[in-house]
């Protein structure tokens, strides 16, 4: 059996597995009276799921939810990992920006974004800039860190190969910093993705727009309503954005870069 | 004629915590074009500190200029082969490693870039592999890609610090006799680096002995015809004159 198949065969098997459990669990009534709450059946959770999608709530499908999710997350993470680039990138360059990045770094990303929610709401007002900022703040540190050590790590020997040859300092950043410092890129992405749908969602349930509802607004709204399989089934909604993501674009990038140059991290 | 390479007075100092330590002292040396020549020393002696000077990848002092001008860095007219096999890019084919220097002096047009990365791998007989990536290379393969990929710069001086010295030994004189054809064919001048006597006899028209502080122990000409083999007349007596030399040099 092919390595592919097997793997895929166990995650399908592992899914199934769970499924059932939480099937058993809710059909057994473990919770007694609570139960249909803690654990609504599979069957309430699909029903939810199509429901979501068709009527949503107060007239707004789950579809526009999403749609304004996505915009701030996209526009969010494209800053975020513009800023990462541009400022890992100097710190190649500056001493003295290396040492002062890498302290802002270090502070930064133990700070919760939420935490500077309200700061940021009176910068920004009550906009859908606010969640973008939240998302740029999720992204960019750990981005950061990433590129600084992979940078960092990239053999004295490819930089003198490229000195060599002629290039100039932005033809070594692009031509060996970013190529060779490539499967740190990927693990900077990989964190710095789930970190953004986190805290996007995060963001949007404490502060939903009315202006641009989003997915978290929506959880939050089946939350406070005690529509429990709603809030099930959209979770379930961003777990298969995360796979499309993991397997659908990030895998992708990882076989047909390091994995094809023979620079996977094992 | 004015030597091609002319190194004046080139000192180089490592400061390691407190106390500075002389790599090199001094040194001055003239390399002729066309000349292969071959340094020896022991480990640490500064033979390749030389080199890395030369290249442009220290700072030093003292003048070495290439054709009359003086260096001021590391460019395509002095093409450093390491002696690590992990000198090819590894996120481009092989062809693509010496497309891409080429590139980088500005050849744009697809034929001649292509033209010239088959010519040069043809050289290094390395026909067949432009599209394989270079961890599906053995040491021997990566190290001929590297030689290609200087070729193909044709530059003034190729330098080679120990390029076969993690080599096999049958593959490091097959890739001796390479190096000794390429040479001969296009008339390059060659600074070589090596620890083996033998190689250095077999493939240098010109022999150099370093002892610690880049004092120059011994510089000859190659006075054995070539191709040399250990069976040519004079080679036991010049390696055992280098031995005797080297193993001085280290008493010190």
């Amino acid at each position: 059996m092919k390595d592919s198949v097997r793997s895929l065969l166990q995650k399908v098997a592992f899914v199934a597995v769970l499924l059932a459990a939480w099937e058993i669990a809710a059909r057994a009534h473990v919770f007694g009276p609570r139960s249909e709450i803690i654990f609504p059946t599979l069957e309430a959770v699909g029903a939810a799921f199509v429901k979501n999608f068709a009527k949503g709530y107060a007239g707004v499908t789950l579809w526009v939810y999403l749609a304004n999710s996505m915009k701030l997350l996209l526009a969010g993470m494209g800053i975020g990992i513009g800023m990462a680039f541009l400022c890992s990138g100097l710190s190649m360059v500056s001493r003295t920006f290396h040492n002062l990045y890498s302290l802002l770094v270090a502070v930064a990303d133990l700070l919760p974004g939420v935490a500077l929610l309200p700061v940021v709401i009176i910068i920004f007002g009550v906009k859908p800039g606010v969640i973008v900022f939240l998302v740029v703040h999720s992204v960019v540190w750990p981005m950061s860190r990433n590129l600084i050590d992979g940078f960092r790590a990239v053999p004295r020997l490819y930089v003198e190969a490229g000195m060599n040859i002629g290039l100039s300092r932005a033809g070594l950043l692009f031509g060996i910093y970013i190529p060779a410092a490539m499967s740190y890129i990927l693990s900077g992405l990989k964190v710095g993705w789930a970190r953004a749908w986190r805290g996007l969602i995060s963001a949007e349930m404490i502060f939903g727009i009315a202006s641009a509802p989003g997915i978290g607004l929506f959880i939050n709204q089946m939350r406070t309503n005690m529509n429990n399989a709603e809030m099930y089934a959209t979770l379930v909604v961003i777990i298969i954005i995360g796979l499309i993501v993991q397997y659908g674009i990030l895998n992708p990038i990882e076989k047909h870069t390091v994995g094809k140059w023979g620079m996977r991290k094992s | 004629m004015t030597a091609l390479l002319k190194i004046e007075n080139l000192s180089k100092v490592y400061d390691d915590d407190s106390r500075e330590h002389a790599v090199i002292d001094n040194l001055s040396l003239e390399v002729e074009q066309g000349e292969f020549l071959c340094i020896l020393g022991p480990s640490g002696c500064g033979k390749t500190t030389l080199l890395r000077c030369i290249a442009g990848f220290e700072r030093c002092r003292g003048r070495i200029l290439v054709d009359g001008r003086e260096i001021a860095g590391p460019g395509t007219d002095r093409i450093m082969v390491f002696q690590d096999f992990n000198q090819l890019f590894p996120w481009l084919t092989v062809e693509r490693n010496i497309q891409y220097a080429l590139k980088c002096q500005g050849v744009r047009d697809r034929r001649k870039l292509a033209d010239i990365a088959a010519d040069v791998l043809a050289k290094v007989k390395m026909s067949g592999f432009e599209k394989h990536y270079p961890y599906q290379l053995s040491g021997g393969m990566k190290q001929r890609v590297a030689i290609a990929k200087a070729l193909a710069l044709k530059p003034a001086i190729i330098l080679m610090d120990e390029p076969f010295a993690a080599l096999d030994a049958i593959t490091r004189n097959t890739l001796q006799q390479e190096v000794l054809a390429i040479s001969r064919q296009e008339k390059c001048t060659i600074i070589f680096i090596t620890h083996n006597i033998q190689e250095g006899i077999v493939l240098g028209t010109r022999l150099m002995l370093m002892q610690h502080g880049g004092r120059v122990a011994m510089d000859l000409r190659n006075p054995i015809p070539r191709p040399v083999s250990p069976s040519s007349p004079g080679y036991g007596a010049l390696w055992d004159r280098m031995h005797a030399a080297l193993y001085a040099t280290q008493e010190v």
